[in-house]
């Protein structure tokens, strides 16, 4: 445990600026998107072999709080992917290093400039869908029921 | 006499770079991660922005698995995203695990969680059968 502790505040603590938060969000977001991943794939995969259990999750899925998640996910994505592109770029061009500063800067304004119109997009789709639901008798933030989806 | 003295032998100088599995490890993450930026950030606008996830039922993965172009993309994500992650994960607990014998267990479950996942789910893509999909749909109450 105190290992643990000494390694998260070490991790922040160290002074290498803009290419080390930009290598602690490479990690953080990496392992966000592998733990949405690792569901991800054995959900999608249970359309083919429990198309009930799937009917069921995917609903569950859309309770605005997996809604919240998808958006940290959405935004994970592009944050890795981006700065991601920028390692490669550089492992292939050592000599692009001296543009490591600049480089990161701009992963960060491309993120920035593509996540916030998508996040307030998603945002609004929670809220559109919710709507609908109410207007319906229905409400969004009720947890579906695995029970209501067996087969008749 | 005079004796020419030999040329005094050059000496070189190599990286050891062997083809072993971490260089290929480090090869395959910056192949795949480039792919993965248009593959996975196409994936993520597909389904999150032209294809809102509310609209999201069986009925439309059976549309989608209906098309072989969309069962090559996926099967393509699953084949790139999946291993490009367990082996990130396995990066960091690598740096932060130093004990031999916790990292053999650590990498055995990862390499077991990747070669079930994998098998698991493009089964699912490959076997797929919309018709029966499509039956399912029609027999769950609207929700």
């Amino acid at each position: 445990m105190d290992s643990l502790k000494l390694t998260v505040t070490e991790s922040i603590r160290y002074r290498g600026r803009s290419g080390h938060y930009s290598w602690i969000a490479h990690r953080i977001s990496g392992l966000a998107i592998l733990g949405f991943l690792m569901i991800h794939v054995v959900d999608t995969a249970n359309a083919h072999f429990y198309p009930y259990l799937y009917a069921w999750s995917i609903d569950l899925f859309k309770h605005p709080f997996f809604g919240l998640g998808e958006i940290a996910v959405a935004g994970a994505v592009l944050f890795h992917a981006f700065n991601g592109t920028r390692i490669a770029l550089l492992d292939f061009r050592p000599e692009w290093w001296k543009y490591q500063t600049q480089s990161a800067t701009a992963v960060w304004v491309l993120f920035l400039v593509l996540f916030i119109p998508l996040a307030l997009w998603l945002t609004l789709s929670i809220g559109t869908h919710c709507t609908a639901l109410s207007a319906a008798g229905d409400s969004c933030w009720t947890i579906p029921s695995l029970a209501d989806y067996s087969p008749n | 006499m005079t004796t020419i003295s030999p040329a005094p032998k050059r000496t070189v100088r190599r990286a050891n770079i062997g083809n072993d599995f971490e260089r290929r490890a480090y090869f395959f993450m910056r192949m795949s991660g480039i792919s993965l930026l248009i593959l996975a950030v196409g994936h993520v606008f597909i389904q999150l922005v032209l294809n809102d996830v509310h609209n999201l039922t069986l009925a439309f993965v059976a549309d989608q698995w209906d098309d072989w172009g969309w069962k090559i993309y996926d099967m393509l994500l699953l084949f790139l995203a999946l291993p490009h992650g367990i082996n990130g994960l396995r990066n960091i607990l690598e740096d932060y695990i130093h004990n031999e014998r916790t990292l053999r267990v650590i990498r055995g479950l990862l390499v077991a969680f990747l070669v079930f996942a994998l098998v698991y789910a493009a089964a699912a893509i490959i076997f797929f059968d919309p018709a029966q999909a499509r039956d399912v749909a029609e027999t769950l109450a609207p929700h």
